[in-house]
């Protein structure tokens, strides 16, 4: 097979995977907005939704928090301050160049 | 050039004058661009990945541009056999996406006057970094003007950035990806979390609203080492939001005379 059609090969299958991935996906994302779109919600309610960002970031970063990695610790530490004093994109710059050096040193 | 001159926490109007479509697309541009750098790495790990599980190319942009979202694209490659089970994959997919039922519901107010097919459009590219960033605007914006509502422009400046990187990287990560080296060495996975940390510091309300905090990092933390999978991510924010509940409770109280 030459690279070119190895490149665009699509089989059966794997195609219906990924479309039962597109549909299961999508449906995640519209169903939460359809059930709240026309809906007025109790003050306890919004408090809820609203702590809903900050809930789902700070667990999605979690995995970070956990390593016994001395580097990574390190790294995470200057990170993390940097993120309670400077914008995005230092905060992001200064976190990859720290991390990067303290895996090459310790 | 307005874009680029407002200090980035000021909020503008979405009714000012001499601020085109084009310079809050371009906004979106320049916000998402940090992120892209630590979404790329993962891109290539992902795009190479399914090239040794035995992915084509194609197969490997139909899903990362059909689906779009990056946790369910890993997961789905791990467990990817020839042929794969599509159940099992469907199943996965919607364990590690069923954040988005959340995040769709708290982006609903911020919806609400766009039209049906500009809404479907935005859902379909919201993944974690546009609809972070496309809150965080938002909650600035509903500061200045006093009701609910995305820039649509700059959210599309979010999303087609995020989109055309995540695509074409995951490709090339499948061209070119047994030649890398491990990307882990050179720190980007710390861009992640960096990006993470800000957009939660502009969260800030008060030690009060903070709570959830420690509680769905602690959740999300002891799950992750406990059980493997993407668990941790619902545990972690379920446990958040009972906080956020109970907190909300005291606060209608003490309210009260």
């Amino acid at each position: 097979m030459s690279d070119l059609a190895r490149y665009f090969a699509l089989d059966v299958p794997s195609l219906l995977a990924i479309l039962a991935m597109m549909a299961v996906t999508y449906a995640t994302r519209v169903t939460g907005y359809l059930v709240l779109r026309n809906r007025a919600l109790s003050s306890r309610a919004t408090a809820v939704l609203e702590a809903v960002p900050g809930a789902v970031l700070i667990s999605v970063i979690a995995p970070a928090f956990t390593t016994t990695n001395p580097a990574d610790l390190l790294g995470l530490a200057v990170t993390l301050a940097m993120a309670c004093r400077f914008p995005m994109l230092p905060t992001v710059i200064v976190g990859v160049a720290v991390t990067a050096l303290l895996r090459h040193v310790l | 050039m307005t874009a680029t001159a407002l200090p980035d926490d000021v909020a503008p109007d979405e009714r000012e004058p001499g601020r085109s479509v084009w310079a809050e697309f371009r906004r979106g541009l320049a916000a998402m661009a940090p992120i892209l750098l630590g979404v790329a790495p993962f891109a290539l790990v992902l795009g190479s990945q399914a090239a040794m599980k035995g992915l084509s190319p194609l197969e490997v942009a139909l899903m990362c541009g059909l689906n779009f979202a990056g946790g369910s694209e890993f997961v789905a490659i791990e467990l990817w056999r020839s042929p794969p089970q599509i159940a099992l994959i469907a199943g996965m997919t919607l364990l590690v996406n069923c954040r988005h039922l959340l995040m769709g519901a708290s982006f609903a107010p911020h919806l609400r006057r766009l039209r049906p097919w500009q809404a479907a459009l935005v859902l379909f590219v919201m993944a974690d970094e546009t609809w972070a960033l496309g809150m965080d605007d938002a909650r600035r914006r509903m500061a200045v003007t006093g009701r609910p509502g995305i820039s649509l422009p700059y959210y599309a400046g979010l999303a087609v950035s995020l989109y055309i990187a995540w695509v074409a990287v995951t490709v090339l990560g499948a061209v070119v990806g047994p030649v890398l080296g491990n990307p882990h060495a050179y720190g980007f996975d710390m861009a992640f979390t960096a990006v993470f940390l800000v957009l939660i510091r502009g969260m800030w309300r008060g030690w009060r609203r903070a709570l959830p905090w420690p509680v769905s990092l602690g959740v999300a933390a002891v799950t992750h080492l406990a059980v493997p999978g993407a668990w941790y991510v619902p545990a972690g924010t379920l446990a958040g939001l009972a906080v956020a509940y109970f907190v909300a409770g005291t606060e209608t109280r003490e309210a009260a005379p």
